[in-house]
């Protein structure tokens, strides 16, 4: 499985890439391996205040429904909207053309000190 | 309890399957290329299934063909050796769906009763029971799943690749049943699938499975597994036992009438479901379509009006619509072309009943 040295993690397997106080947001090569095929991604509402946990998004695949949380505090201010109607693009590039959302934290550094670092986050799927 | 494991199994993980358990053995879910490209495969060109989990249970000797006919709703008087039929074995109290089979009625006379995996010792015990009640000492009712493979060749291309592998198992026409050598290795191969595809399926000795699998893969089939098994079945309109048939469904209920031959004589939930002929069903399965991408999903309501009026049993992403359908439950059915509401996971959403199958 494919986990990039520059992005941090959570353990719902979401990744996040940083630019500045813009926190770009996907499911991981692991997450989408496991769900199969993606039909479906319900594309988060732009401009939603969302909270660490809270449930932004829904990917649904032939077998399975997920849910999609935020991993940090913060605003979101943009979403790919492309996902809408090609939901594969998670499946075929999950940590480019499959990313979800952007989620701008402000000046709050919690959430993304608390999430996972590349190495952390091998040792957890490889429980 | 373990799972059991098919024949195939090792060349399933030699190809990096994903298993599943499913009705008590660990079957194929999908392949590394996933369920949409097999699904496609299926619809365009021809895949193949490993269907070993379905059992079968041999019915032969005098009276086999008596009490099959006691057993099930169909009736064997209208096909012939050599020939196989769709059949609902029924709960004799409520006159529920106890499986849904096909049987194989072979040239020499006996029939191989094939039911769901999970059912097989049900059907089993369902038969001994019919064979005591009718005094036929003579019967023999061997469940034999473990001695053999099952694979299901199915796509409008199914024919002409399979011909390659053998050219007497391709031409095995729909519904047929016929013994055909391949490679030597005596098979029994029936023209019938579970896709809404043309194909055969065959029965193949477990020892002899595997080469056959390979030799079918050789061939240019696409190997395929039960999540593209699903969606396939759905677009069909197939019912799935567990699903649009099981406890507390009748045949009625699911809109399989015309696998009940009324006109047969006696059969096991006759009487029970003869009630229900009488003031019709209060229910009926209608398919579903959703204008866009979301799946529905098996317990998602369904309402008219804002009232609840039934629930969906099988939902899926359509690949070859591009949309969400359904198989649901409606009480006093649902016209087609009428809109209804479909209620789960926090959303509602408008959906139109539309004819079955979804995809011919």
């Amino acid at each position: 499985m494919d986990v990039p040295e520059d992005l941090r993690y959570s353990s719902d397997h979401e990744w996040v890439r940083r630019s500045g106080s813009r926190l770009t947001i996907g499911i991981t090569d692991y997450a989408q391996d496991a769900l199969g095929d993606v039909v479906y991604l319900e594309v988060p509402s732009g401009g939603a205040v969302v909270a660490a946990g809270e449930r932004i998004s829904e990917v649904e695949s032939t077998k399975s429904v997920s849910d999609i949380f935020a991993p940090v505090d913060g605003t979101v201010v943009e979403v790919n909207d492309q996902l809408g109607d090609q939901p594969e693009l998670v499946n075929q590039d999950p940590y480019g053309g499959g990313w979800i959302c952007v989620i701008d934290i402000g000046g709050d550094e919690s959430g993304w000190d608390a999430l996972l670092d590349a190495a952390a986050y091998r040792a957890l799927i490889a429980e | 309890m373990t799972d059991r494991r098919s024949p195939l199994d090792a060349a399933h993980r030699a190809a990096s399957a994903r298993m599943v358990p499913f009705g008590g053995w660990e079957m194929p879910l999908s392949y590394p290329q996933g369920t949409l490209a097999e699904h496609h495969a299926c619809r365009h060109a021809a895949v193949v299934f490993d269907v070993s989990h379905l059992g079968t249970v041999r019915v032969e000797g005098p009276g086999a063909v008596e009490v099959c006919q006691r057993a099930f709703t169909n009736d064997l008087a209208r096909i012939a050796p050599g020939r196989a039929q769709y059949t609902h074995l029924l709960d004799p109290v409520d006159a529920s769906v106890t499986d849904d089979i096909i049987v194989w009625w072979r040239a020499d006379g006996s029939l191989d009763v094939m039911p769901n995996a999970s059912n097989t010792d049900g059907v089993t015990s369902a038969l001994g029971e019919e064979a005591a009640a009718a005094g036929e000492d003579g019967i023999k009712i061997t469940d034999v799943t473990a001695s053999r493979a099952v694979l299901a060749i199915q796509g409008p291309q199914a024919r002409q690749l399979l011909a390659s592998v053998s050219p007497a198992a391709a031409a095995v026409e729909r519904f047929a049943v016929v013994d055909v050598e391949i490679a030597g290795v005596p098979c029994v191969v029936a023209g019938t699938g579970y896709t809404g595809e043309d194909g055969v399926e065959i029965a193949v000795p477990a020892g002899d499975a595997v080469a056959l699998w390979e030799a079918i893969v050789n061939a240019g089939i696409t190997p395929a597994g039960l999540g593209a098994r699903d969606t396939l079945r759905l677009e069909a309109g197939l019912p799935l036992h567990g699903h649009e048939l099981g406890a507390g469904i009748t045949p009625l209920q699911a809109g399989l009438g015309w696998v009940v031959r009324w006109d047969k004589g006696p059969f096991r939930g006759r009487d029970a479901l003869e009630i229900e002929r009488e003031v019709g069903p209060a229910r009926r399965l209608v398919g579903l379509r959703a204008a866009d991408r979301r799946p529905p999903r098996q317990g998602d309501a369904v309402l008219r009006d804002g009232e609840p009026v039934g629930e969906v049993t099988s939902g899926n992403f359509s690949p070859e619509l591009g949309c969400g359908i359904a198989l649901a439950f409606v009480g006093g059915g649902a016209e087609e072309g009428s809109a209804l509401v479909l209620s789960g996971r926090g959303a509602e959403r408008s959906v139109e009943v539309v004819a079955l199958p979804f995809v011919r």
